[in-house]
């Protein structure tokens, strides 16, 4: 079913009514965490109470639903990995600093905490309070109402504050695990990486089978003067969670930042990415995948804001959608007045790889520049039936035919994640979620 | 190997294929001709499985098996090579994971293991070498940028790597330079055995100097309508398609 733009049919009575009623389920929700985490920060409620609570007549969750699963809240229970029954390296054999959590709670020894010359890393609970407010000065969850909430009740997190001329020797590995029980886990990452630097960051997120709940995570980051950062961030949550995600990420002059999001599994998933581009001479590298199966819900809402002149950005998802999955895909590209000789890129491509599933996808440039390069395509579309006829004329099964469109259509992204590993491992776990024949050198696959 | 009895087709309500009989027995060599649109490469895509047809009657065995009721697949691991008239691009799928996987289907099918790295690439290594397949379109996207004759002499190299019962080569020739058609050609004598047959689609005499076929068939309108020896070839080529097609209606 194809559904770019499906009107919203409802009587205005009705319309209010409803917003209402979320709007106080929303507020329920915030006294229950208070009553559960605390109150950690007032000046949140303020921004909280001035938010839309997300709901479909919000233009930003016109697609996704949120209404239905939010009703009961229990604290969440504190738990080791070894507890938990997690591998706190979800990649066997992956030479990486590791930070691990579990529902939302620091684990030091399962972690691994970068030791290098010129870099603090720390868990958030543990962050000189002065740090943290230079960052809040920036306060991105001015804008959404899930991430005000994480602002208000997240105490725990990754602080990580590069100093410039640094060259990190391993990646960092922010893995976080859920066992539900109808919980929240809050993280919050944030991330101050001065100029000259290079940094390596992969987030994973991991879930039991059983668990149930929600994670909300907020990732800011400060990207300084001719500093790389990438981030390869892959969800692949067992059970039932919700996740939530924002990644607030603001560039200097001369930087490059990839922010790679794959989502090999999870129930319902949101993901909020946006870059502000501040400095001139910037890229902004944002590619993503989602394969979601019946019964998925994947989102993904990005924003690229470019602010001066001189800036790259590069922006490539894909989606395959199987069963009865939905599929989100909203790309925002700004470029400011002052913005000229901007080159942004944006592509979205999506299979149907069933007559069940949706996509609504819609692009959304408002330049503002005269002198730009902007290019942006979208299409939702099937198999090419000539290519599976072809090769199933060769004896390969249709399946495995499907699987190796797949692998192809989503080879260039999967290419583009920064860390080799972390790009095996994803292949190996996707083959192993839709039962593909393996193409990959994993570890675990001897042919 | 191959027994044809009063083939029809049809696609978007359209008959082409009308009532059509041929039967190829292990290790001759078919060659079929006639004008364009006559159904030629309706034939050889409903007889490699393409589901866009409708079969409106007639059946179709091979070596004892219906084969209208394997779906292409089957057919394929069966023993049944199409060379494409217009060979497929799949962007993103290297041609030598293509036919790894097509390898180790038919290998499935056989019961055998998947075939060890090292061995699959001394066979794509000898069977390039039988139509001189240049090293480099190995580890490119399946026929993604290909010359058309590079795509046709990809087509061989595939039928080569699984080695078919009967292999169906439509308008192989075509887009091939005048070195090119020898080679392929070559590779396609290279494989001629007792129990292998071919059904070469060609619009002409020159290939069939090289593959020298033992029966042809002209195909008009949706039937044979007439059947020699290659001299049957010369003849067309001389004499073009209208006289047949009079005799037909006469
Ligand atoms: N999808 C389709 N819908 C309608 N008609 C079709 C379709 N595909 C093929 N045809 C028609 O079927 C007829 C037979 O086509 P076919 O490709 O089998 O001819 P051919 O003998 O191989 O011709 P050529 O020598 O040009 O390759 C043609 O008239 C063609 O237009
Ligand atoms: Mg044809």
């Amino acid at each position: 079913m194809m559904d770019l733009a499906k009107p919203q049919v409802m009587d205005r009575a009705t319309q209010s009514v409803q917003h209402a009623a979320t709007q106080e389920r929303g507020v329920a929700f915030v006294d229950a965490l208070d009553g559960i985490m605390g109150s950690a920060r007032a000046t949140y409620d303020e921004v909280l109470a001035s938010l839309p609570v997300p709901h479909r007549r919000v233009e930003r969750w016109k697609y996704t639903p949120v209404a239905s699963w939010w009703n009961e809240v229990k604290s969440a229970e504190p738990m080791t990995a070894a507890e938990a029954g997690c591998e706190p390296n979800p990649i066997p054999g992956f030479d990486a600093y590791r930070l691990v959590f579990v529902n939302g709670s620091f684990d030091a020894a399962a972690s691994d905490l970068p030791v290098h010359p010129g870099v603090i890393c720390m868990p958030l609970s543990q962050a000189p309070v002065e740090s943290l407010q230079s960052i809040d000065q920036h306060q991105p969850e001015q804008a959404e109402w899930f991430a005000a909430l994480n602002g208000k009740f997240a105490s725990e997190g990754m602080y990580l504050r590069v100093e410039k001329n640094t060259i990190l020797d391993r990646p960092i590995l922010i893995h976080h695990h859920s066992t539900g029980g109808g919980s929240v886990s809050f993280l919050r990452h944030d991330l101050v990486i001065e100029a000259n630097s290079q940094v390596q960051c992969v987030q994973w997120s991991t879930a039991s089978d059983d668990a149930v709940g929600a994670v909300n995570v907020v990732t800011r980051a400060s990207i300084g003067e001719n500093t790389r950062v990438s981030l390869d961030k892959v969800q692949d949550e067992a059970g039932q969670i919700k996740h939530v995600a924002f990644e607030d990420i603001r560039q200097d002059r001369g930087s490059r930042a990839d922010v790679h999001t794959v989502t090999i599994r999870g129930q319902w998933v949101r993901n909020d990415l946006a870059f502000r581009i501040n400095g001139e001479g910037a890229h902004a590298e944002l590619n993503g995948i989602f394969l979601p199966l019946d019964g998925e819900f994947v989102d993904n809402h990005t924003t690229v804001d470019h602010r001066v002149a001189h800036c790259t950005s590069s922006e490539n998802y894909k989606g395959i959608l199987y069963g009865k999955s939905t599929g989100v895909f909203n790309g925002k590209v700004f470029v400011r007045p002052d913005a000229q000789q901007t080159n942004a890129y944006q592509q979205n491509a999506n299979i149907l790889a069933s007559d069940q599933a949706t996509m609504n996808a819609k692009p959304e440039l408002e330049i503002y520049a005269d002198d730009v390069k902007c290019s942006h395509g979208c299409t939702i579309g099937q198999f090419d039936n000539e290519a599976l006829f072809y090769a199933r004329s060769r004896g390969v099964g249709l399946e495995a035919a499907k699987a190796m469109l797949v692998h192809a259509f989503i080879g260039e992204v999967l290419q583009g994640l920064a860390v080799p590993e972390v790009r095996l491992e994803v292949e190996h776990r996707l083959a192993e979620k839709h039962q593909w024949e393996i193409w990959s050198d994993h570890p675990d696959n001897e042919s | 190997m191959l027994k044809i009895n009063e083939l029809q087709a049809s696609i978007d309500e359209s008959k082409i294929l009308k009532g059509l009989n041929l039967t190829i027995n292990p290790g001759e060599v078919h060659a079929i001709m006639g004008p364009n649109g006559s159904g030629k490469s309706t034939l050889a895509s409903v007889l490699a499985g393409r589901e866009d047809y409708g079969i409106d009657g007639g059946t179709v065995d091979f070596n004892g098996t219906d084969l209208l009721d394997m779906d292409a697949t089957e057919r394929a691991r069966a023993g049944l090579f199409l060379a494409f008239q217009y060979p497929v691009e799949i962007p993103g799928v290297s041609n030598i994971n293509f036919m790894r996987a097509a390898v180790n289907g038919k290998r499935e099918h056989e019961g055998l293991d998947p075939i060890k790295g090292k061995d699959f690439l001394q066979m794509v290594k000898e069977k390039a070498k039988l139509v001189e397949l240049d090293g480099r379109l190995r580890n490119r996207s399946v026929n993604e940028g290909f010359s058309g004759g590079e795509k046709k002499r990809n087509e061989i190299f595939q039928m080569a790597m699984l080695e078919p019962k009967l292999a169906i080569l439509d308008e192989t020739d075509s887009g091939l330079d005048i070195d090119a058609l020898r080679v392929v050609s070559e590779g396609v004598n290279a494989m001629r055995s007792p129990d292998r047959s071919f059904l070469v689609i060609t619009h002409y005499q020159r290939l069939l100097d090289y593959i020298v076929p033992d029966f042809v068939h002209v195909l008009v309108d949706g039937r044979i309508v007439r059947s020699g020896g290659k001299e049957l070839a010369l003849e067309l080529e001389e004499r073009g398609y209208d006289w047949i097609k009079q005799e037909t209606v006469a």
